[in-house]
């Protein structure tokens, strides 16, 4: 730091023990030659170069590259999880990547941002790209990059097409009850959990009611429901996030 | 005037944290005083626009932050640190400023030469390239500074800026505080009285959500004239006689 002007001058001890500290502090200001400071400079990578042409905004590319689940250990544990259920699958021919394919990605989104896994967050507050726009672009790549998985999956286990697609309704469903329970929240692990539970409660009450245990991906009658929790949800999310204009 | 604050309360459910403030402040180092609870930094996170303010009127750098374009051009020439810096553990000291150097929008070009003049004014140069969860509380709390800074914002808000810094550290950023406020609109809040005698042209004192005192260090001084207020120091004794009138009721702004 540069000791700029000295401080007021106080008396007493006190005064004298602060001058001194002033002085040496000066000292070693003007003894640090300013071509001394180091070039620092680093280089995005061809992703993030990527995203930053794409967002038009190199900030909201820095956030999308430092998404916990969109680093490379998250995406390896995924993309394993989703290929045991492809092996489960193909032994078993039941839907296994159709049901844990909407788990995988709504763990994904919880751990995207938000005030309980992004330390900043209370500084990202006062920022010019808007926490929530970083929250959108981090959710969106979460779910495009874990469907893509699931179809991958679905495709490597056979599976028809009907049930290939007929998880993503659900996903989109799951992905928006953990955004909204991690954000009210503050917990990406309670945003993990109520995904997990609900989605083990609809399949578990879905196979009651039809005796079929993958009825929660492939009923037709559930889409509607589906997409109607899923608004509630980021409706919840938005209103989370929001920045009260008034009395709160 | 660069902060225009009337009548601004802040209320979280039942706790009034602000209870109607009125502040102007131009260029210069304005110091935050008060004891805990005292609305400081619910003031500081509405200057943040971190929070929005319950009722009252609230102008940043000319502009009202409510409407989205305003508040994101206020952001953009705002530094803030917060009392509870969140970091990563994974960045560098260099990484983390950067960081925020490209979320404040900075022009990409501009943005290493900045992260590096940043990092150097808070003697962090040596560190540039160390992890964050290797630094010391001091040396983290001065990476927040840099990150505050980088954007050589217009409005500089420092919530407990010299919390976990040495002597000479503290001495050292005192000299940068009076640096940046010749410039740029810099309100910091703290416990410490003598960081704002040493570095702050005004100051402003708070107790129960109110600003009870606003002046000069030397005029807050002179309140403890006639008093047996309680104080190792001038300064000390002066807020402990605002304190203390404040709360019999007789207390008056300057």
């Amino acid at each position: 730091m540069n000791a700029g002007e000295a401080a007021r001058p106080r008396g007493g001890f006190e005064g004298r023990l602060e001058a001194e500290l002033v002085r040496v502090v000066t000292e070693r200001g003007a003894a640090r030659p300013e071509a001394a400071r180091p070039a620092w400079r680093r280089q995005p990578g061809q992703v993030e170069r990527a995203a930053g042409w794409l967002l038009r905004s190199p900030g909201l590319a820095r956030a999308l590259v430092t998404t916990p689940s969109l680093l490379l250990p998250w995406l390896v544990a995924s993309a394993g999880v989703l290929a045991a259920g492809a092996a489960a699958t193909l032994g078993t021919r039941q839907p296994w990547v159709g049901l844990l394919a909407p788990v995988v990605a709504a763990a994904g989104i919880a751990y995207a941002y938000g005030p309980g896994i992004d330390p900043a967050w209370e500084l990202s507050r006062s920022l010019a790209v808007s926490d929530r726009l970083v929250l959108l672009v981090r959710a969106l790549a979460v779910f495009a990059l874990d469907a893509g998985l699931g179809l991958a999956a679905c495709v490597a286990s056979g599976a028809a097409v009907g049930i290939t697609f007929g998880w993503l309704v659900p996903m989109t469903a799951l992905c928006a009850l953990a955004l909204a329970v991690a954000t009210v929240s503050r917990s990406a692990n309670a945003g993990v959990a109520a995904a997990a539970g609900g989605w083990a409660l609809m399949i578990l009450s879905e196979q009651a009611a039809t005796g079929r245990f993958a009825a929660a991906v492939t009923g037709s009658g559930l889409v509607v429901p589906y997409l109607a929790f899923a608004v509630i949800c980021v409706a919840v999310a938005l209103y989370a996030t929001r920045i009260p204009r008034e009395v709160s | 005037m660069n902060i225009e604050v009337a009548g601004v309360t802040r209320r979280f459910g039942r706790t009034q944290a602000v209870a109607g403030v009125d502040l102007e402040a131009g260029p210069g180092v304005l110091g935050l005083l008060g004891p805990n609870g005292a609305g400081k930094t619910s003031l500081l996170r509405m200057l943040a626009t971190v929070i929005p303010p319950s009722s009252g009127r609230l102008r940043l750098l000319g502009r009202d932050p409510r409407g989205y374009a305003r508040r994101k051009e206020i952001r953009r020439r705002l530094g803030y640190l917060p009392q509870n810096l969140g970091y990563y553990p994974g960045f560098t000291v260099a990484e983390f400023v950067e960081y925020f150097a490209l979320l404040k929008e900075m022009p990409p070009a501009s943005v290493p030469a900045a992260v590096a003049v940043a990092v150097d004014r808070t003697g962090l140069s040596d560190q540039a390239r160390a992890k964050l969860r290797t630094l010391s509380g001091g040396m983290l709390r001065r990476a927040g500074i840099a990150q505050a800074i980088v954007n050589q914002p217009d409005l500089l808000l420092l919530d407990e800026p010299t919390a976990g810094l040495d002597p000479e550290q503290r001495v050292a950023f005192r000299g940068l505080l009076r640096e940046l406020g010749q410039n740029s609109t810099v309100i910091v809040s703290t416990h410490l009285v003598e960081d704002v005698g040493a570095a702050c042209a005004r100051v402003a004192l708070m107790d129960a959500g109110r600003i009870v005192f606003h002046g000069t260090p030397a005029e807050l001084t002179a309140r403890a004239d006639g008093t047996d207020a309680a104080g190792d120091a001038p300064l000390e004794r002066g807020y402990s006689a605002v304190l203390a009138a404040a709360r019999t009721g007789a207390g008056a702004r300057s």
